[in-house]
């Protein structure tokens, strides 16, 4: 009887002990809570390896998550076969994760104390949150500064201070259907009024002028960050983010909130433009199906219609988003990004090797190969462009006299949700610019001051 | 003599009886133990962690704790959004219970009646609960698109143009919008629990009332529900809380958005908890979810055992 009793509970740890890892199988591409548990077990994972691997002469492993898929994704494995090449002994688990989910699985990772090595990010406030809660290690004397574009470093670079390498660039100029545009004679615009002509002759001919999904709200951003910059001029964002002159509030920010809405009041947007998804792919089904003429977004879309429709790209034409009358700005300061930056936990078992892991894939080869087979704009100087649309964007970057990077990148992450909720709010007309901008200034003043 | 062998024959009778009753708790525990281990690790320890980080400013990447008491409790008191959170969450509450448990039902009884190829639509209307959440919020975002949504070009079709607009895009359509959507996943749900209580109902009931020339309507008022009564308050606390914690649809579907219009309480701790970088702030908003649904579950349990005592 008792030995039954024992043999039921010993059958019962089985089970238990069986379901657990095919448990966290199955919950890697759901939300929440799965979340953590699978980014748990992968950290326990690779701290065993690495504690072994502290024993001279036995395999070192070290963990590397990233977020390329693609072309690119390929290009990031080149460079982790390069360097396990270089480094015989040392095997690289590269752990490719979706967008979203990574940013919460790197969270809990980090809060468990169980990063990866090497991670990747977009530089700006998301990484610095991390920074200072003292995760990254500092690079700053560990790689080649010259070999960086300096804007591109900047992103990762906090109080003279370098925390990670970057690879590519983005911008974000306005895409345009060259076909719709011949037709009804449009020529591309040098000012904001030429801008809204535009707009009433589309909205005419019953085409849709701007496609935006603005669920995701990083998109709808794009708008006001361009609208603010050609009120308040190139420092106006960084004024108001480091405190040294002029806040969110300021009446370049408000005028760019109402300028916005005078768009969203001509129906220059899509009809229920913030229920719409940006990654389903919403409003580029309307830019290739001729329903809508144009569209503000960074340069991956030229990724997306080679992937999704490439005959549209013979229609895909872009000029820069032109500047307002009496306002500071100018039509070549651009809007754009760095991504991806690689930097090494703190907590890493291997730090020199990690580093030195981040140097190949933040290199010349990684991102020559990445401009010309995925259309990323390399980080790195001295890239041959064999692509002559990425040769075309990578001009106007090195044309351009000032770069803002992404508010939302930018940002600390609290004060970032409080800019793209605001600016949703804007577009859908249920919150006054005054309003919108004392509610992200309030929260500025709450998180920089 | 005989006297002391009878006494001996109690004795040991008392004693095998104990070790009997010794036995089956053992039997009990050993049965519980693996369970009550899980439980108690992933629920019970997880529930006090909860409250115990929800004391804390804490961003959740740091080892910088600031203890400083419930101060997240008196701001969430003061957040306006989590209010609109609770109040979204009051309103799936409210339309789970008033449509997924009346449609289910109905879809329950639907199988037992006599139509031909009923079979079919068994498997009909269990289908979207077999599919899988993200698909599902995919496809209804698609379905609801205000330029080429399904929705829309049917209300054309009908001559209704003028109800046709972007449904998850406007403030006061999104959350009807995503409810509806939520409620045609899970009706399915229930209808299989009514399916199966139903068939766990003795034949000869409805024979009797047959004879005693009982109609449709009084066999179903006065045998079916009743005897359902159980089941029906069991989906009732399922659907209650299946609702105060829904997190999936509006994490695929809206966001929360727009403008916090369909933000839930779980959406929220999401965004507070790994968005936002507060893992105390997000504690605090599930802990309170916590507190909400158990208070909840607690007056129907108390309701529930009250109503059987006067029966």
């Amino acid at each position: 009887m008792k030995f039954r009793l024992l043999l039921v509970f010993l059958l019962s740890l089985v089970v238990i002990v069986g379901c657990n890892p095919t448990n966290t199988d199955v919950s890697t591409g759901g939300e929440n809570e799965p979340e953590n548990e699978s980014g748990n077990d992968t950290e326990t994972e690779s701290g065993s390896e690495s504690n072994e691997s502290s024993e001279p002469e036995e395999d070192v492993t070290l963990t590397l998550w990233h977020i390329e898929d693609g072309p690119s994704g390929e290009a990031i494995e080149a460079a982790v076969d390069r360097f396990e090449e270089k480094n015989p002994g040392v095997t690289v688990e590269v752990s490719q994760q979706e967008n979203d989910p990574y940013k919460s699985k790197l969270v809990v990772a980090m809060g468990g104390g169980n990063p990866p090595d090497v991670f990747s990010s977009w530089g700006g406030g998301w990484l610095e949150q991390f920074v200072n809660a003292g995760q990254v290690k500092e690079i700053t004397n560990d790689i080649d500064q010259d070999i960086y574009v300096e804007a591109a470093l900047s992103a990762s670079t906090y109080g003279e201070k370098v925390y990670g390498a970057p690879i590519g660039m983005a911008v974000v100029p306005v895409f345009y259907n060259k076909e719709i545009f011949a037709d009804l004679g449009i020529e591309e615009p040098e000012t904001f009024d030429d801008l809204t002509a535009i707009v009433e002759t589309l909205k005419e001919n019953d085409i849709i002028p701007f496609t935006l999904a603005n669920q995701s709200k990083w998109t709808g951003s794009f708008y006001l960050m361009y609208l603010a910059e050609r009120m308040g001029g190139p420092d106006l964002f960084s004024e108001a983010y480091n405190r040294t002159g002029r806040g969110f509030d300021d009446e370049a920010y408000i005028e760019a909130g109402h300028k916005l809405q005078e768009l969203v009041e001509m129906e220059a947007f899509p009809e229920g433009v913030n229920g719409m998804n940006y990654d389903t792919g919403q409003s580029r089904q309307l830019l290739y199906s001729g329903k809508a003429g144009m569209q503000v977004m960074g340069n991956w879309l030229v990724n997306n219609v080679r992937d999704e429709m490439p005959e549209f790209e013979e229609k895909l034409g872009f000029f820069l988003f032109p500047a307002i009358e009496g306002g500071q700005g100018a039509k070549n300061h651009i809007v754009g990004g760095v991504s991806p930056v690689f930097s090494v936990s703190e907590s890493s078992e291997h730090q020199d090797l990690a580093t030195e892991l981040v140097k190949e894939l933040a290199s010349l080869e990684t991102s020559t190969q990445m401009a010309n087979t995925a259309g990323d704009i390399s980080a790195i100087k001295g890239v041959e462009y064999e692509d002559p649309y990425v040769q075309e964007i990578s001009d106007v970057l090195e044309s351009s006299e000032a770069m803002q990077t992404y508010y939302d990148q930018t940002l600390p992450p609290e004060l970032a949700q409080v800019h793209l909720d605001t600016t949703q709010a804007l577009i859908g007309l249920s919150m006054t610019p005054e309003e919108a901008m004392a509610k992200v200034e309030e929260k500025a003043k709450e998180l920089l001051d | 003599m005989g006297e002391a062998s009878t006494q001996k024959h109690i004795s040991i009778k008392v004693q095998t009886k104990a070790a009997k009753k010794r036995k089956e708790i053992l039997a009990i525990i050993g049965f519980m133990t693996p369970a009550l281990i899980i439980y108690g690790v992933y629920v019970i320890y997880s529930i006090f962690m909860t409250f115990y980080y929800s004391l804390f400013d804490w961003s959740g990447i740091d080892n910088n704790f600031v203890f400083q008491g419930l101060e997240n409790y008196i701001t969430l008191f003061q957040d306006e959004v989590f209010w609109e959170s609770l109040g979204n969450n009051s309103l799936l509450v409210g339309a789970s219970l008033l449509t997924q448990l009346p449609l289910g039902l109905i879809m329950a009884l639907l199988l037992f009646s006599p139509i031909k190829g009923i079979r079919f639509f068994r498997s009909v209307f269990f289908m979207p609960f077999l599919m899988s959440t993200v698909a599902i919020g995919i496809l209804f975002i698609f379905i609801y698109d205000g330029n080429f949504g399904l929705l829309n070009a049917l209300l054309e079709m009908i001559g209704l143009e003028s109800l046709q607009q972007a449904w998850i895009g406007k403030e006061s359509t999104a959350i009807w919008a995503v409810i509806a959507t939520v409620c045609w996943q899970f009706a399915p749900f229930y209808m299989i629990l009514f399916r199966a209580a139903i068939v766990g109902i003795p034949e000869e009931l409805y024979e009797a009332a047959s004879i005693d020339g009982a109609t449709a309507w009084h066999r179903f008022k006065n045998i079916t529900l009743p005897l359902l009564m159980p089941i029906i308050v069991t989906s009732a606390i399922l659907s209650i809380i299946g609702s105060l914690k829904y997190f999936d649809l509006i994490y695929v579907m809206t966001m929360g958005g727009p403008n916090n219009s369909t933000e839930l309480m779980a959406t929220y701790m999401y965004k507070q908890t790994f968005t936002n970088f507060n893992m105390g702030y997000g504690s605090s908003v599930s802990f309170s979810m916590f507190i909400i649904a158990f208070i909840i579950t607690l007056f129907i349990l108390i309701g529930e055992r009250k109503r059987r005592g006067v029966e």
